[in-house]
């Protein structure tokens, strides 16, 4: 019995080159197919209180972050509506949290809307720094579950 | 209460500490801590209501660099009391580490500490204190002053010109025992959302008193990546290869030596990060058990998994130690 498929894609997004990549390419393989939906999301990790000396400093933070992300967010959107998605099917979104995995944050995004397909990029850790500091795309990989993952390169 | 220390008060109650005092002498009497630097020997600092007779400034080691001073920490006497405090002035600073080439931002943070201080309580297996604000706000730690020696240094110290044999089949289970009880801290803090986030060497002192490794230094903290306690993980690795190789077991000083343990050595076996320590000591040292060695191997170049978190690391020493029985057991 053929499953119905899951058309939601869910791109995990921030402002590097491999997310750029990921967008590029989730353009260029579903831009001219129908029926897809996309949805670009910016997971903000909140920072930690300490790296804040005075609480001002956090306000200013905040507000010069997110506007950075909104225009990214937006010339996203543009990409994959030049790619051929309708504009209606292309949605951005960012959402603050307290993210001690990044990896974790993203994927319970996921869960909320039960995309079907989730991409992100790959940001090509070297070896040592995978080590000290943990791989988001691998973290997903290895913890995902009912969806499908694309890992961009 | 708010009270005020008069001149004569404060000499009366600094005299036992003071071997003389010009007539007429004044204290200089710090109620704002924010200009450290101006706080010196003889001054006196009052936090909440209690005063304290600065002594002098600490000095920090570092893998032999001369001592750097460290204008913000303050070893002084609270006169209440009469008992020694290491009184830690608020120094923001921001700055790009880099480990191994790798660079990252990282930033010292007294809220942090202060926040673990009062986390910690008085858990054995860390340094004891508690949190003032000054008149201006600024979070003030004052901390117990823990007597003792790194652990690093008791291993260096132990017994002068022992090989490394006679320590790691005599002595190394004691040490181990330590270094596992020091894991269990660290794993504390990562239950309660807290990084290290400076876990080295000497930031493990035995308590001569207590006879128990206390973790000192919580104050700086890094934006983390994907996983919040990846650096920890490094640091813990990096002690354990200390303890087990009784030292740094470095390039140079095999080359040095003649060491015929070079040419068998690959990338592979090298600390993941620090290019010229080895990791895998049991080609140095042969009669370091396989099952050990595989631990340590989870911190070399050659690692194909790492540990995640302080629960694989302690599961796989747990197993190890409780069959590790030393000389006495013949391994």
């Amino acid at each position: 019995m053929e499953q119905d498929v899951n058309r939601n894609i869910l791109i995990a997004a921030d402002e590097s080159d491999n997310s750029r990549r990921a967008v590029i390419y989730v353009g260029k393989m579903l831009g001219s197919v129908k029926g897809f939906k996309v949805t670009v999301v910016h997971v903000i990790r909140e920072p930690e209180e300490d790296f804040f000396p005075v609480e001002s400093e956090k306000e200013k933070w905040y507000r010069e972050y997110g506007r950075k992300a909104e225009t990214m967010l937006e010339e996203y959107k543009g990409m994959l509506i030049n790619a051929g998605f309708a504009p209606e099917d292309v949605s951005v979104r960012s959402t603050l949290r307290y993210c001690p995995s990044m990896a974790e944050c993203i994927l319970a995004e996921r869960d909320k809307l039960e995309y079907g397909t989730l991409v992100v990029g790959r940001k090509g850790l070297s070896h040592k720094e995978e080590f000290l500091f943990g791989s988001i795309s691998g973290k997903i990989v290895r913890t995902a579950r009912n969806c499908t993952v694309w890992v961009v390169e | 209460m708010n009270e005020d220390f008069s001149q004569e008060t404060l000499h009366q109650l600094a005299s036992p500490w003071l071997a003389s005092q010009r007539p007429g002498h004044r204290f200089n009497v710090f109620r704002d801590t924010s200009d450290f630097y101006r706080i010196e020997y003889g001054d006196i600092l009052i936090l909440n209501n209690v005063p304290y007779l600065v002594r002098h400034n600490a000095k920090e080691g570092r893998f032999g660099l001369d001592d750097e001073v460290k204008f913000w920490v303050k070893r002084a006497i609270d006169l209440t009391t009469g008992k020694t405090k290491i009184i830690k002035l608020v120094f923001y600073e921001k700055f790009l580490a880099r480990v191994g080439g790798i660079e990252f931002e990282c930033f010292r943070s007294p809220r942090k500490e202060a926040r673990i201080l009062n986390l910690v309580g008085k858990h054995p297996n860390f340094m004891h204190g508690f949190s003032v604000p000054d008149d201006k706000g600024n979070i003030v730690r004052i901390i117990d002053l823990i007597y003792g020696q790194t652990l690093a240094d008791h291993v260096r110290d132990m017994v002068p010109g022992m090989s490394h044999e006679a320590y790691f089949l005599n002595h190394f289970k004691e040490v181990l025992d330590n270094y596992i009880e020091c894991v269990e801290a660290v794993r504390f803090l990562h239950e309660n959302g807290e990084k290290h986030g400076d876990v080295r060497r000497d930031h493990i002192l035995l308590d001569r008193d207590m006879g128990r490794c206390r973790w000192i230094d919580f104050d700086y903290n890094f934006r983390h990546r994907e996983n919040m306690y990846g650096y920890d993980m490094f640091g813990l690795g990096n002690v354990l290869m200390y303890l087990a190789g009784m030292g740094d077991v470095l390039i140079a000083d095999l080359k040095r030596a003649g060491s015929p343990a070079l040419t068998a050595l690959r990338d592979e076996d090298m600390n993941i990060v620090f290019n010229n320590r080895v990791a895998n000591l049991r080609k140095i040292y042969p009669y370091i058990p396989e099952s050990f060695n595989r631990i340590l191997m989870h911190f070399s170049r050659g690692a194909n998994i790492f540990y995640d978190n302080t629960i694989q690391l302690l599961d796989d020493l747990n197993e190890f130690r409780s069959g590790f029985p030393g000389r006495q057991g013949g391994i």
